[in-house]
């Protein structure tokens, strides 16, 4: 039993802390927010070149075979630095279930190029009458060797860039039926592909995306047919680890700004930082910020070592979406009105954290999940 | 990072864990339920208990052989402390907080006289520490030891003492320097026979239905063999192992998650049981979620133990998080009660026989006794974070 990093894993960290520290201030977050791709190509090439992109695929797909605890390190340090990029999406929401279900000739033409900087993917799931769960309305009819796709897909990470999208349609049964679901990797360009973007709290590029009448042939089906549902939640453990992973790494950077400020900040003669609710309300940071990351490392763990994890990865998102709330909350606290400014970094983070808190299931949709678990 | 254990703690554990489900008899299982919180004895029958956990080697299994430990890893102590938690038993004084201290600083006489006792659970301590003016502020305290020859005169008062109306032995912090500045450069700890001339003990009795004790020392005769470690060097030894002895596992509020669950099954409100409510359970999940966390901050503790990494502040996240758990637990437990949440045990109707409407009373405790979770809060501030002293 260890709560360390190891020499390797301390390596990636430092490593990846000082690249992003230097390439990713947050007037440079600020500009991704305003920019319409929303993330430098250059820096994406750079990162694809360090083997962040390819961390845990396999190095016949161009990875370097690393296990998803390794990719949670990185993951804490772009947390941190509020790194904008379709990194989740690519990586994970499009990369793992190409991985997990891909033909080989999928592997091929796809992975490659995604660990080299040159593809990007994104997973189009949630809809306007679901989040994570199983009414998918979309719908992908067969039509002599092709699928025909219907339906509106909402909050889709990166679809503005990305070069394929999987698309979770429902090929048979009742709108709410677990079978029935299947995974279809849809180029961006398709006709009747139409994306617009929606205007969020933390200016990420979340998409609507509307599929009118999509065609799409039947080689690119991902996995196999009704047989999405399992793949796509298994998906979904993942990303909502690496969410977990972006908050731990925040909630670190935001309580390091709490207790800076708290020195520097002088009143009444004395600085803000030696007043009790003050260091309280630090302490309380202090204290949810070991219980998020040891409850995000166990689940990744779990995870890297191909355990049973449904349990410890919905109590690691539950856990972590609400304690981070708290952090920031309390440093917005610590900062009084000049957190509250909008050029201060703070509600950087504060916004990001109220994304972040839903994406991937929100803490109550994962606590529904843990109390399954038990059988109640 | 590895979150799991070795095959022999692993099959430690179990060894454990099974002896005690066998062990833990209902008469056992009544007193634990009787007599819950940081001030509770132990039964006779789980005296009993602890008797044969000490005797397998088991109560203090990481003190060196010599001292009646089994030399394992730290890690093996808080497995232990897990266990015995789940089942209602706290670590016993002797082992976890006087044993540790003369363990790294009595003398060798003492050590070899005192510590195989405690490591087989057949004596028993209570601590000494607070005054009606001493709690937080520890260093206020005024009871005096004045060297007399061979032996120091004890006189003075401590209150809030819990287990000293059946312990064997004081744990006692007092004033061998009343001169020195600061006061706490002249502090001494003593173990003093209870049974000594001049001690007069009166209960206290606590909102959670324990007792705990005020204690009074008229002239009372220590032999200075009885100082432990140095003179005047108390209050330090104190200081130096608070943190290794902050050791909380989160296992006794997953027993008590169990018993509402249990609770909720059973208990039927407009035609449904508690647990059908999607409130319950999401109360459920949450508390669930945080007994992992206080587990993981459990065992992170005791990989540092392990590793002898130093600990700063670590124990006190443990001691904060958890106390806090027990109360939310409480809480939640007497909440989805209601109107049943109030029966205490023996009375009609009591759900659990009134287990939680015990545990929410006693639980008040949690987050004062052993340093206030203030104290706590300001200790992580200053030592983790090092925010400015005012």
């Amino acid at each position: 039993m260890d709560f360390i990093l190891n020499e390797q894993q301390e390596m990636l960290r430092s490593s990846a802390h000082q690249f992003l520290g230097d390439k990713c201030p947050i007037a440079f977050v600020r500009q991704m927010a305003a920019d319409e791709r929303g993330y430098s190509q250059e820096i994406w090439e750079e990162i694809a070149n360090l083997g962040w992109l390819g961390l845990i695929f396999p190095e016949e797909y161009g990875g370097i075979d690393l296990d998803f605890l390794d990719l949670v390190i990185l993951l804490e340090e772009m947390g941190r630095f509020c790194f904008p990029s379709p990194f989740i999406s690519t990586v994970i929401c499009g990369g793992l279930p190409v991985l997990w279900a891909g033909t080989e000739e999928q592997k091929k033409e796809l992975l490659n190029k995604l660990a080299s900087g040159k593809l990007l993917m994104t997973l189009a799931y949630t809809e306007p009458g679901t989040h994570y769960g199983s009414t998918i309305n979309t719908r992908a009819t067969e039509d002599k060797g092709n699928y025909i796709i219907n339906g509106t897909k909402l909050f889709v990470p990166d679809a503005n860039v990305a070069d394929y999208l999987i698309c979770a349609a429902r090929t048979k049964g009742d709108v709410s039926d677990e079978q029935g679901i299947t995974l279809f990797l849809v180029d961006r360009q398709s006709a009747g592909v139409e994306i617009t973007g929606l205007k969020t709290t933390a200016e990420d590029k979340q998409c609507e995306v509307t599929f009118n009448q999509v065609k799409v042939p039947e080689s690119n089906m991902l996995g196999e047919c009704n047989q999405g549902w399992d793949l796509l939640q298994r998906v979904m453990e993942y990303a909502a680890v690496a969410k977990c992973a972006e908050m731990v790494g925040g909630a670190k950077q935001v309580l390091d700004m709490s207790v800076d400020y708290s020195k520097e900040r002088v009143q009444f003669g004395h600085p803000i930082g030696s007043f009790q609710a003050v260091q309280h309300r630090c302490a309380d940071m202090f204290i949810n910020i070991d219980g998020m990351k040891f409850i995000t490392y166990e689940a990744a763990w779990r995870l890297s070592q191909g355990l049973p994890s449904t349990k410890e990865v919905s109590m690691a998102k539950t856990w972590v979406s609400d304690a981070y709330q708290k952090v920031v909350r309390n440093a917005h606290q610590v900062h009084g009105g000049t957190g509250f400014t909008e050029d201060h970094d703070l509600p950087v983070y504060f916004k990001r954290a109220q994304t972040a808190k839903i994406l991937f299931g929100d803490a109550s949709y994962h606590r529904k999940i843990v109390a399954s678990q038990l059988k109640l | 990072m590895d979150f799991g254990f070795t095959k022999e703690e692993s099959e430690f554990r179990e060894e454990l864990h099974n002896f005690l489900l066998k062990e833990v008899t209902e008469e056992v299982a009544n007193e634990c339920r009787q007599w819950r919180g940081p001030a509770a004895p132990a039964g006779p029958h789980t005296h009993e208990l602890l008797l044969k956990l000490g005797a397998k080697g088991w109560l203090a299994p990481s003190w060196p052989k010599e001292y009646g430990g089994s030399g394992l890893p730290e890690t093996y102590r808080f497995i232990v402390q897990e266990e015995m938690a789940y089942f209602g038993m706290r670590s016993p004084h002797a082992v976890n907080l006087a044993g540790p201290v003369i363990l790294h600083h009595g003398s060798e006489e003492m050590k070899k006289k005192i510590l195989p006792q405690c490591a087989r659970g057949e004596i028993r301590f209570g601590l000494g520490y607070t005054e009606p003016q001493a709690g937080s502020d520890l260093a206020a305290l005024e009871m005096r030891a004045a060297k007399d020859g061979d032996n120091y005169i004890i006189n003075g008062q401590k209150t809030f003492n819990s287990h000293v109306h059946f312990a064997d032995y004081h744990w006692l912090l007092v004033l061998t320097n009343p001169e020195a500045k600061p006061k706490h450069r002249g502090m001494s700890l003593f173990v003093v026979d209870l049974n000594s001339p001049g001690i007069s003990i009166n209960p206290i009795w606590t909102m959670g239905g324990e007792r705990a004790n005020e204690v009074f020392y008229d002239n009372v005769v220590v032999p200075a063999e009885n100082l432990v470690g140095e003179e005047n060097r108390g209050f330090y030894y104190i200081m130096e192992d608070l943190e290794y002895e902050r050791t909380f596992p989160s296992s006794d509020v997953q027993y008590y998650l169990e018993e509402v669950i249990k609770c909720a099954k059973t208990v039927v409100r407009d035609g449904k049981p508690l647990i059908s409510d999607p409130a319950v359970q999401q109360g459920i999940a949450e508390l669930t979620t945080e007994i992992e966390v206080g587990r993981l901050l459990f065992y992170r503790l005791a990989c540092m133990h392990r590793d002898k990494t130093p600990i700063l502040f670590e124990g006190t996240i443990s001691k904060v998080f958890v106390s806090e758990l027990i109360q939310r637990i409480a809480m939640f437990g007497s909440d989805i009660l209601g109107l049943y949440g109030q029966l205490q045990e023996g009375s009609k109707w009591a759900p659990l026989d009134g287990e939680i409407e015990h545990i929410n009373r006693y639980s008040i405790i949690e987050s004062i006794w052993g340093g206030t979770n203030e104290i706590c809060r300001t200790v992580i501030a200053t030592r983790a974070l090092k925010m400015p002293v005012a």
